[in-house]
């Protein structure tokens, strides 16, 4: 029974799906967000500019409005009393693979042309138990089964919208690049009947990725010869074939398109280094990045940010010289940090693994918090959006019932631009209404078990937690 | 090459058109002997649901050379009719089915078969396009016209449903091919068709051969290319044909040539979306590409109402309504929320796309058991459909959306006689389809025409069983699919899994099992018949006299709930081992081959058997996957394995026994049944 209530709890959604309500879902889109919120009395974490005590936030059409002590209570505001909790921007998780239908396309080394974007699940039950760890966006990475990888996305946690309102709006496009063991696909056997995929060797992943911007830069080109010629009044030209696998590339090039590569040992992190500067662009995350710590002024000078794990290690062979100091160590360097999930069980809990670097190289509190805020929102470029509790950021807020790093602290509601996508009393208000809808709907002829002959009794069906997860099904654990 | 295209495409509409011309006069024989030489036909004081204008209660529909020459309540039947009595008749437009591979084999693996003596697999009609630039399932190019077979049983159990035409296209694929809409009668293919191609068909699986594209991203990705490089194809080809001189000649390609009529809207495109998010990623690739977009599927359609009338897409609905295949009770496995809720929601789907205006048509979505589908239709009807939209999503807006409206869909002067006619109306379940004429020409049904709604043997059944030494008791319990019954034996008579199960028109039943008497395992042949919540019969055991059983069913028959599957009792199967399949252990490597309609397609199943449970993995042309919910027991063995076809995640459940080195069992899943066999090595 309990697990029942448990698994009523994880279902349960904003108010949208309810019996009866059949227009609900396009109606409550149209809902305009109320106009005014007026967050009353907190402790306030606001990461750009330390704690403040016992004030407020007002939230204006879906900004912060003001922030401070003692703020007025404009006619028709909701008011949200955050006596004895504490507020913080919302944790921003810069290595997600949650509601997406396909992580990896195996198929080549070399799979730019693929993109996140097309295949969002928002109906995925993860995002919900990610707002209520205090999670609002995560940056949606294709897998590491390619030396480069498919476009990501970086979305708002809207639980209970279409996918387009997931989008983060102007956040600049990404794309994955992966370096040694899975591109190399160390841990993989070849497809039965399709010859071994090149490359096997980190080697090899340099070679795929310097051969494909050997190509972007030719592409370009073509396509500068085209733009020129049609320019200097050329007629009956045609123009050049678009190559979806190339464009991503050449907005590299051009700095358009920010790279977050998947690397662990410090020796491909250097190459990686060496070779973007070869063509003239930058890294913008290291992502896990193990073994950062041993090159941190190299990837400062680079200008590139780590996001990592507070501490994970060990699971494969390039994860063996991970130290949980990584993070202080880079810090002091001074590189951008961020702690990511890389996992849909993880993301509920980013708070307690920022709260790790205290313990692991003394970072400060705010220096902690900002791992999962202030800092993956740079590594983003949605810094000047989200990130810290300042006036005309996006009122992206979680209200804690204690201090974030406490262990016995949840959150109690969680807002995305300035709207409840989580508030831990509706859910328990509306936990016993939804186990008598489950139970008139297992009387439903189409959800009784077919009434054939008996069959043994299985195990209840485990949700593969990281199933179908950056390969990791077939490493049985995480995400990395 | 625009013109070149437009040629072949004008060339390809005169064919059919000139086919369809032909049709009646090169008519010799129709499936049915009974019409030969007979071409003209009155149906007399019958009510005719015209669908185009008002029901007539009482009229006379007159069919002349394959077509509907008058309608009307006054209406003379010609001297030279064949008059047909319709008093409590209904006759109404033939229905459509609006999406299917009706009279398209299913592709066969290439290669031969698995193991030297086995028959060897047909060879590969893996509906591979010659000179393709592109792999198999991304070749637009193919055409259902070309791939349709006439005749075949899948095409009479359609036509016993009530169905007179359908939408037919390729099963495979993400560029899947060209549809042609076909009447289900006619002794060739050419006869068939009356409009090819009609749709290009795109579903979103992607490719199994570990080829991009191998991920849904990639489907979209390439799919993205190929538009594009179709729309430059165009381009090239137009810059070549003005001027050929000094300009290099551009590569022929008609993979990409096959998109273009879609590109320039000419061609609608079916979609396969079921979920809401699918619906709205193929919505987004349609506006992407301005495709004419028609969604295929829809059981959340009305969750994007607003979208799909902005869109102007119309949906083709599926009647294959999603239901509960775990056989276990939810406590101990349950579904989530989301997903007891869509099941429950899918037959409101069709009143609220009305609601909306969104115009839609019915289709069959592969169901397994034709037999479902005006029963499921019905059931539309009562979650809020009206009767009136509920035939028109069966006959005219089908033929709207396909673009034959100008020939099908209604009772009106001129257009094809195709004509469905029932007795009782078309959603009551005492509804019997009568008759069906196809192209003015009535076919014959099969006997048994509608088991569903009269699942009559399914439920938990209480058997009294005397073999010469007192009544044995022994529950049966029964799952009835069609004419197929599938169900165990439990009792004192040992347990076991029943076979060689069928169910007749008249309510005799028929299977076998093995039984345990007077300590010895042996074969027991029933036979009986089912009245109401009863059944006796006869039971035969070689080198006994025959016995006899009688059963009852408590809590009613089909109507009643369907019975909960009791679980075995553990100890039971451990305690049991006598039947030869317990002893047996399941490990090892097996050659299977399945019986697909006749053909042979051989597989792979590696096993490994631990005390009850079952692991492995299965490999045939229709994927490879690891198997799940693996047992193996006295009673049999017992696993799922899930596939991808056509964007919909297919659940199969295999069964089947085992003995020594051989084993024979049925794989199930809503797109039908296929018995196979196997083999292993004997030295394992």
């Amino acid at each position: 029974m309990r697990k029942l209530l448990a698994l009523i709890l994880l279902i349960s959604l904003s108010g949208l799906a309810l019996p009866g309500a059949v227009a609900n879902a396009q109606q409550q889109r149209r809902t305009p967000a109320q106009a005014e919120t007026l967050i009353r009395n907190a402790t306030i974490l606001t990461v750009s500019h330390g704690t403040l005590q016992n004030s407020d936030i007002l939230i204006r059409g879906g900004k912060i409005a003001a922030v401070g002590a003692n703020l007025s209570v404009p006619a028709g505001a909701r008011v949200i009393d955050a006596t004895g909790k504490y507020v913080m921007p919302g944790i921003i998780d810069c290595h997600s693979h949650t509601m997406i239908d396909a992580v990896n396309e195996f198929s080549y080394s070399v799979t730019s042309m693929v993109r996140v974007r097309d295949v969002l699940n928002p109906t995925d039950v993860d995002i919900y138990r990610e707002l209520a760890g205090g999670t609002t966006v995560a940056n949606l990475l294709h897998g590491s089964a390619n030396a480069i990888g498919g476009q990501n996305t970086v979305v708002k946690l809207k639980y209970g919208r279409p996918a387009e309102d997931f989008v983060f709006p102007g956040a600049p496009p990404g794309i994955k690049f992966a370096l040694g063991e899975n591109p190399k696909r160390s841990h993989f056997p070849p497809v039965a009947g399709q010859p071994r995929r090149y490359p096997s060797t980190r080697m090899g992943v340099e070679e795929v990725i310097r051969d494909a911007f050997v190509r972007a830069r030719d592409y370009k080109r073509t396509w500068d010869e085209y733009r020129a010629a049609l320019a200097r009044g050329e007629k009956s030209l045609i123009a050049p074939r678009r190559d979806l696998q190339l464009e991503p590339l050449v907005e590299v090039l051009e700095g358009k398109r920010l790279v977050h590569a998947h690397s662990y040992r410090a020796d491909e992190i250097l190459m990686l280094i060496n070779l973007a500067e070869e063509f003239g662009f930058k890294v913008r995350t290291f992502q896990h990045a193990l073994e950062a710590y041993k090159v941190a002024p190299e990837i400062a000078r680079h200008g590139a940010g780590a996001s990592i794990f507070a501490d994970s290690w060990g699971y494969k062979i390039e994860a063996f010289d991970a130290i949980p100091y990584n993070g202080a160590i880079l810090t002091r360097a001074g590189v951008n940090v961020s702690v990511n999930s890389d996992s849909n069980e993880r993301a509920r809990r980013l708070n307690i693994d920022a709260a790790k670097l205290m313990k692991y190289g003394d970072l400060s509190e705010e220096e902690a918090l900002k791992t999962i805020t202030l800092n993956p929102a740079w590594q983003l470029g949605i810094d000047n959006r989200v990130g810290s509790v300042d006036v005309g950021k996006d009122a992206d807020l979680v209200v804690w019932n204690g201090h974030p790093f406490s262990v016995y602290s949840r959150v109690e509601t969680t807002l995305i631009d300035g709207e409840v996508f989580f508030d831990r009393q509706q859910d328990l208000a509306r936990r016993e209404e939804l186990e008598r809808e489950r139970a008139r709907l297992e009387r439903d002829e189409a959800n009784r078990p077919p009434a054939t002959g008996a069959t043994t009794p299985s195990a209840p069906r485990l949700r593969g937690r990281a199933q179908d997860r950056d390969d990791a099904e077939r490493l049985g654990g995480d995400n990395h | 090459m625009l013109t070149l295209h437009l040629r072949r495409f004008a060339a390809l509409t005169a064919l059919a058109a000139f086919l369809a011309a032909a049709h009646p006069v090169s008519f010799v024989a129709s499936a049915s002997q009974q019409g030969a030489g007979i071409d003209t036909y009155a149906i007399t004081n019958a009510r005719i649901v015209t669908v185009s204008g008002p029901t007539i209660e009482r009229g006379t529909v007159v069919i002349r050379d394959g077509l509907i020459a008058a309608v009307g309540p006054n209406v003379p039947a010609p001297p030279d009719a064949r008059i047909i009595d319709g008093a409590g008749l209904t006759v109404y437009p033939g229905l459509i089915d609006s999406n299917t591979s009706l009279a398209i084999a299913q592709p066969t693996p290439t290669g031969r078969g698995a193991s030297p003596g086995s028959p060897a697999a047909p060879e590969a009609a893996n509906f591979s396009s010659p000179n393709s630039t592109q792999p198999p399932g991304l070749q637009p190019e193919l055409l259902a016209s070309d791939l349709i077979r006439a005749g075949g049983e899948t095409l009479e159990s359609a036509r016993s449903a009530g169905i007179t035409a359908a939408l037919t296209a390729p099963r495979e694929g993400i560029l899947a091919g060209q549809s042609a809409l076909i009447n289900l009668a006619g002794d060739t293919p050419q006869q068939m068709i009356v409009r090819s191609p009609v749709a290009l068909h795109i579903g979103f699986t992607p490719l199994r051969t570990g080829v991009y594209p191998a991920s849904l991203m990639g489907v979209f990705s390439a799919l993205r290319q190929m538009f594009l490089d179709a729309g430059r194809y165009v381009e090239a080809q137009a810059a070549y044909e003005r001027a050929p001189r000094g300009r290099r000649r551009p590569e022929q390609d008609k993979s990409l040539a096959a998109l273009i009529p879609a590109l320039r809207r000419e061609m609608p495109v079916v979609m396969y979306a079921n979920t809401e998010r699918e619906i709205e990623r193929a919505l987004d690739l349609a506006r992407e590409f301005n495709l004419r977009a028609i969604i295929a599927g829809g059981e959340e359609a009305w969750r994007v109402t607003a979208r799909l009338k902005e869109s102007g897409a119309p949906v083709l609905l599926s009647l294959n309504f999603p239901r509960r295949t775990s056989a276990i009770v939810p406590e101990a496995d349950p579904d989530p929320l989301r997903v007891l809720r869509a099941r429950a929601d899918a037959p409101k789907t069709a009143g609220r796309l009305a609601a909306a205006r969104v115009p839609f048509a019915f289709q069959s979505g592969s169901m397994s058991s034709m037999a479902d589908f005006l029963s499921n239709a019905a059931k539309t009807v009562e979650q809020g459909l009206s009767r009136e939209e509920a035939v028109r999503a069966l006959t005219l807006r089908p033929a709207e959306i396909l673009g034959v409206a100008d020939r099908l869909g209604s009772i009106e002067v001129g257009k094809i006689a195709n004509l469905t006619i029932t007795r009782g109306d078309l959603f009551d379940r005492q509804m019997r389809v009568s008759q069906v004429f196809i192209d003015g020409r009535p076919v014959e049904l099969k006997s048994v025409t509608r088991t569903a709604g009269a699942a009559i043997a399914s439920g938990t059944w209480t058997l009294s069983v005397d073999l010469g030494e007192g009544p044995q008791a022994v529950t049966l319990t029964l799952q009835q699919e069609g004419e197929r019954l599938r169900g165990s034996l439990q009792g004192a008579l040992g347990s076991a899994q029943i076979a060689n199960a069928s169910i007749g028109a008249g309510g005799d039943i028929r299977f076998t099992a093995p039984v345990n008497v007077s300590g010895l395992t042996t074969e027991a042949n029933f036979t009986g018949t089912i009245i109401g919540n009863e059944m006796r019969g006869q039971v035969a055991v070689v080198g006994r006299a025959p016995g006899s059983f009688t059963g009852t069913r408590p809590g009613g028959g089909p109507t009643a709930p369907p019975q909960r599957a009791t679980p075995p009792q553990p100890d039971a199967v451990s305690s049991r081992s006598t039947g030869e399949a317990g002893a047996n252990n399941l490990t090892g490597t097996w050659t299977i081959t399945y019986d697909v309609g006749g053909q042979a397609v051989p597989g792979t199943l590696t096993l490994r058997q631990q005390g009850n449970t079952l692991t492995g993995t299965i490999q045939s042309s229709f994927g490879s996957s690891e198997i799940a919910n693996g047992s193996a027991g006295p009673e049999g063995f017992r696993f799922t394995t899930t596939e991808t076809v056509q964007g919909r995640t297919v659940e199969i459940t295999i069964t089947g026994t085992a003995s020594g080195n051989t084993l024979r069992g049925t794989a199930t899943s809503q797109l039908g049944t296929m018995a196979f066999t196997g083999t292993r090595p004997p030295e394992q």
